[in-house]
C-alpha cells in the first residue's frame, strides 16, 4: 500500500508597480494595486475558488478517504483578505472539514533561507502568528519557499519545532535511491524529510496539456496506471504543485478540474492508495535513511538548485543589499517600511531578474510583468533604496 | 562565385552605417571564398583592397551613345551607326551638356567619364542616373554571377547591370524612406526608386525583422522574396582605453542629430536624470537638421553647464568618445539596424537603446525602452549608473555577445541567397 500525499502551494506576491528613481523618496507606493487585484481576482476566480469546492465536495463524499494539505504564503494571505476575501472563507470552510492540513511556510515567500537563520526565523514565526490569527492553526510540518531545502535549514527548523519538512527528490542528492521513501536530517534525525517524485509531478504540471499519451491527454486512468508502476514496498508518494496549475496553467477547458476529480475519486476508491497528510508521517514510520543536503535544492528546474533566484550577478546584488538591510530592520521603529522590507524578500521579484533561460517561457514566468531582467533589476533596487531611506525615518517622531 | 556589388560609400570616407556595413560584409563574402567586385561612384585610393576589389565608378569611361535609358517596360538602346553625326541633341542631353563643366563630366571623343562627388548633395538624382549608366558600363566587361546592390541610390545601377548582364539580382534594404523621413514625410521619387529596385530583384534582404515588415507592408513585395539578414560587427583588435577627465559619469548620444535619431529623446532624457542627480554628464556627438533646435532646447532647460556637443567624430575620436562613457543611449524612433550599439558595447559601454531599433532583435545584454518613454529610458540610465551590479553584467557579458556577431556567419547566409537566385536563373 502507498500512502499519497497531495500538497499545493500558493504563493502570489505583492506585485510592484513601475518606481522611477525619482520616485525615490517622493512617494512609497511600490505596488500595482491595479495589477495585484486584477490577478488575485483572476486566480480565485479560475483557480482558487474552485479547486476548493471541487475539494470540498470530494471531501464530503469520500470522508476519511481524501486529505490534502497546503502552504498558503502570508502575502497571499494578505492579497486575498485585501482583493478577495471569499478565498479566505473558502479556506476556513475547507479546514472546518479536518481533512487540509495547513503547513508551515515564509510570511512573504521569502528567500530568507538562503541568507541566514534570524531572518528566516523572523518569517517562519511571522507566518506562524498569521496562521494562528487567520486559521487558527499551528503547523507542525513545514513548507518552504519554493521547497528550498538544505541540512542547516533542516536544523534551524527543528529547532523551532517542526517535526516534518517538505522538500524535492532532488536526483543529484537521491542518486540511486528512491523519493517514495521517508528521510530524515542527518545532523537531526527527528526531522523528517518527505520527499517530492517530481516526474510524476511534472507530468501534471508541465504535460498534462500534450497529446502524447498514447495519442491522447492525459487521463486519470493513465496517471493511476503510472502510480502502480511504483514498487510496492515504497510507502510514500509526495506530490506537489502550485494550486495554480489547476484552472490557471491549465485551464478549466484542458479539463484539468475532471481530472483531479477523477483522480481523487478513483484513488480514493482504490485500496492500495491511502491518502495522508504531512503531520500524520510523525507518528507512522520511522526513517529509512538521512538525507544530506549540504547545498540548498529546491525544485527549480532539471538542476533542482538556486540559480533561478541567485543565479546571476543582479541577483546576488539584490539580494545583497535587501538582507544588508537586516539590522535597519530591527532597530527601525517604522512599521509600514519594515512591512515592505519582507515583501521585497519575495522569490518572484527574483525570478524576474533571471537571465537563466533568455527565450525560455517557463510556466514560472506567467506572471512577468518586466519587459526585461535588467528592468526588473533596476525597478526592485529603486524600490529597495526607498525602503532603505524609509526604515530610517521614524514616522512617529516626525509627527 | 563572384559577385557585383554596388554601394555608396566604403570606409574610410563614410557618412553613416552603410558603409560600416558594406565593408563588413565584403570581408565576410571574402572568407566564405566568395569574390567581390565593389562598385562605388567615388574611391579615394585609400580604401582597404586587401580582400576585396574596388572600382572606381568615377575612372569609368561610357559612352553616352549607348547609355540605356529606363522606361516603363524595358530599355531602349541606341545602337551605333559608324558616323559622327548625332541626330537629336534631347532636353536632357542639352542640359547634361550645358553642365558639364560644373558637374565635372569629361568627354573624350565619344567617351565620356563622370566626376561623382559620392555624397548626398543637391545634385543626388543627377548621379544616381549616370550610376546607372556606368553600371551597364562595367557589367559588359565585369565576369560575375550575381549583382548586389545596396539602398535605393545604387537600385538603378543594379538593374541596369541585370539588364546588360542578364545575372540575379539581390536588392539590400539598409533603411527605408519610411525610416528616414516618417510617415507623413514621405519622399516619392526615393519611394517610387525603392520600390522599382524591390520590384526587379530577385531576392530582397533586410537588415531587421522590422525592416522586412516595412518592406512587405508598405512596399507590397511579397513575404517570401525578402529575408532578414541581420548586420554584424567587424572585432576591434584594439582594446579602448577608459580615459576620463572629468569625474562625472559620462552619458553618450553618437548619431546623426536627425528626426529619425530621436535626439530630442534624448535631451528630454538628460533633464529627468540631471534633476535627481547632478553629478552626470550628457554628450551629443554628431551633427545634423535638428541641431538648432536641440541647442536652444538644452539652453531652455537650463541643462547647458552639464550637456555637451562634440560634432561630428569619426575614427579614433569615436572610440575616445567610448572610452568616456559610462553609458551610451540610443533614442531612435526608426532604426532599421543601428551597428553603433554595437560599437559601444565592444568598447566596454553599456547600451541602451529603443525597441524601435533592428539591433534589438540580436541583443540580450541592452536594455530595450520605447523611443518615447523618456521615464523608462532616464530610469534605465540612472540603474546603470547607479547600481554597478547591471553595468558590470552588461560588460562582461556585452563584449562576449557582440563578438559572437560576426560578419562571416552573416556573409555565410546570404552566400546562400546568391547560390539559390542563381540556380533559379
Amino acid at each position: 500500500m502507498h500512502n499519497i500525499c497531495f500538497h499545493f502551494h500558493i504563493s502570489q506576491p505583492f506585485r510592484l508597480r513601475t518606481y522611477r528613481f525619482f520616485d525615490i523618496n517622493q512617494h512609497h507606493q511600490y505596488f500595482d494595486d491595479y495589477q495585484n487585484s486584477y490577478l488575485a481576482n483572476r486566480l480565485a476566480e479560475r483557480c482558487y475558488l474552485p479547486a476548493n469546492a471541487m475539494l470540498k465536495e470530494l471531501i464530503a463524499k469520500y470522508g476519511d478517504k481524501v486529505k490534502v494539505s497546503f502552504s498558503i504564503a502570508g502575502s497571499s494571505i494578505h492579497l486575498f483578505q485585501q482583493y478577495c476575501p471569499e478565498v479566505i472563507e473558502s479556506f476556513k470552510e475547507l479546514i472546518a472539514t479536518k481533512k487540509v492540513e495547513i503547513t508551515g511556510n515564509t510570511y512573504t515567500h521569502s528567500l530568507a533561507s538562503l541568507h541566514n537563520k534570524t531572518c528566516f526565523m523572523e518569517q517562519v514565526k511571522l507566518q506562524e502568528k498569521l496562521l494562528k490569527e487567520v486559521f487558527k492553526v499551528r503547523p507542525t510540518s513545514f513548507c518552504n519557499t519554493e521547497i528550498i531545502y538544505s541540512d542547516e535549514i533542516g536544523e534551524w527548523l527543528h529547532e523551532a519545532g517542526y517535526d516534518v519538512v517538505l522538500t524535492e527528490g532532488a536526483r543529484h542528492i537521491l542518486g540511486w535511491k528512491s523519493p517514495c521513501y521517508l528521510y530524515c536530517n542527518p545532523f537531526q534525525t527527528d526531522l523528517k524529510l518527505m520527499l517530492r517524485s517530481y516526474r510524476l509531478c511534472d507530468d501534471i504540471t508541465l504535460r498534462f496539456e500534450e497529446k502524447d499519451w498514447d495519442g491522447m491527454g492525459l487521463t486519470a486512468e493513465k496517471y493511476i496506471n503510472n502510480l502502480n508502476k511504483i514498487p510496492d514496498d515504497a510507502p510514500f508518494i509526495n506530490l506537489y504543485f502550485d494550486y495554480e496549475t489547476i484552472g490557471e496553467y491549465h485551464t478549466a477547458d484542458t479539463g484539468i478540474f475532471d481530472f483531479f476529480k477523477a483522480l481523487f475519486s478513483q484513488l480514493a476508491e482504490n485500496d492500495k492508495y491511502k491518502f495522508i497528510t504531512p503531520k500524520e508521517i510523525t507518528s507512522m514510520k520511522v526513517p529509512c535513511s538521512t538525507m544530506h543536503a549540504p547545498w540548498p535544492i529546491s525544485y527549480s528546474g532539471d538542476e533542482k538548485d538556486t540559480a533561478e533566484w541567485l543565479g546571476n550577478d543582479l541577483q546576488q546584488e539584490a539580494f545583497n543589499q535587501l538582507f544588508k538591510l537586516e539590522n535597519l530592520y530591527k532597530k527601525s521603529k517604522n512599521k509600514v517600511a519594515k512591512e515592505n522590507w519582507l515583501q521585497l524578500q519575495a522569490a518572484d521579484h527574483f525570478n524576474f531578474m533571471s537571465t537563466k533561460w533568455f527565450a525560455h517561457d517557463s510556466v514560472r514566468r506567467n506572471f512577468d510583468v518586466y519587459p526585461s531582467p535588467y528592468q526588473a533589476f533596476i525597478n526592485f533596487m529603486n524600490v529597495l533604496n526607498d525602503v532603505k531611506l524609509q526604515l530610517e525615518t521614524n514616522p512617529e517622531k516626525k509627527a | 562565385m563572384k559577385v557585383l556589388m554596388f554601394g555608396w560609400e566604403f570606409p574610410p570616407h563614410i557618412a553613416g552605417g552603410l558603409g560600416t556595413a558594406c565593408y563588413g560584409l565584403t570581408r565576410g563574402l571574402a572568407v566564405n571564398g566568395v569574390d567581390v567586385a565593389f562598385v562605388m561612384p567615388k574611391a579615394s585610393g585609400d580604401e582597404d583592397q586587401s580582400l576585396i576589389k574596388i572600382i572606381n565608378a568615377s575612372d569609368v569611361e561610357v559612352d553616352p551613345r549607348f547609355s540605356p535609358f529606363f522606361q516603363q517596360g524595358g530599355e531602349t538602346t541606341y545602337i551605333q551607326v559608324n558616323s559622327q553625326m548625332i541626330p537629336y541633341v534631347g532636353l536632357d542631353d542639352y542640359y547634361n551638356v550645358i553642365n558639364q563643366i560644373d558637374s565635372g563630366v569629361f568627354i573624350s571623343g565619344n567617351k565620356r567619364r563622370y566626376e561623382f562627388s559620392g555624397r548626398y548633395g543637391n545634385n543626388l538624382m543627377q548621379e544616381v542616373d549616370r550610376y546607372a549608366e556606368v553600371a551597364a558600363e562595367i557589367a559588359k566587361h565585369e565576369q560575375f554571377d550575381v549583382i548586389h546592390a545596396h539602398d535605393w541610390l545604387t537600385y538603378k545601377a543594379g538593374i541596369a547591370a541585370k539588364k546588360v548582364s542578364g545575372k540575379p539580382l539581390v536588392v539590400h534594404i539598409h533603411a527605408t524612406e519610411y525610416d528616414r523621413s516618417g510617415e507623413h514625410n514621405i519622399n516619392d521619387i526615393v519611394y517610387g526608386l525603392e520600390r522599382y529596385g524591390m520590384s526587379e530583384a530577385d531576392m530582397v534582404c533586410a537588415v531587421s525583422d522590422l525592416t522586412r515588415r516595412i518592406v512587405i507592408e508598405k512596399y507590397h513585395i511579397p513575404a517570401e522574396k525578402v529575408v532578414t539578414l541581420h548586420n554584424a560587427v567587424v572585432p576591434n583588435d584594439k582594446t579602448v582605453e577608459r580615459e576620463k577627465n572629468v569625474k562625472e559619469k559620462i552619458v553618450t548620444f553618437l548619431g546623426r542629430v536627425t528626426f529619425q535619431k530621436g535626439p530630442e529623446y534624448f535631451v528630454e532624457t538628460a533633464k529627468k536624470v540631471l534633476d535627481k542627480d547632478p553629478n552626470v554628464r550628457f554628450v551629443l556627438a554628431g551633427d545634423g537638421d535638428m541641431m538648432p533646435r536641440i541647442i536652444e532646447r538644452v539652453a531652455e532647460l537650463g541643462i547647458s553647464d552639464r550637456f555637451h556637443f562634440t560634432g561630428f567624430l569619426r575614427g579614433t575620436d569615436i572610440d575616445k568618445m567610448f572610452g568616456m562613457s559610462d553609458v551610451y543611449v540610443m533614442p531612435s524612433i526608426s532604426e532599421p539596424f543601428g551597428i553603433s550599439p554595437l560599437e559601444a558595447m565592444r568598447a566596454n559601454v553599456p547600451v541602451v537603446i529603443s525597441k524601435q531599433s533592428g539591433v534589438a532583435e540580436v541583443l540580450q545584454y541592452a536594455i530595450k525602452v520605447d523611443f518615447w518613454d523618456i521615464d523608462a529610458t532616464a530610469d534605465a540610465i540612472y540603474g546603470l549608473l547607479h547600481y554597478p551590479a547591471l553595468s558590470k553584467l552588461f560588460i562582461s557579458k556585452g563584449k562576449e555577445e557582440v563578438d559572437n556577431l560576426k560578419w562571416e556567419n552573416v556573409a555565410r547566409k546570404l552566400k546562400d541567397i546568391y547560390t539559390k537566385v542563381v540556380n533559379r536563373s
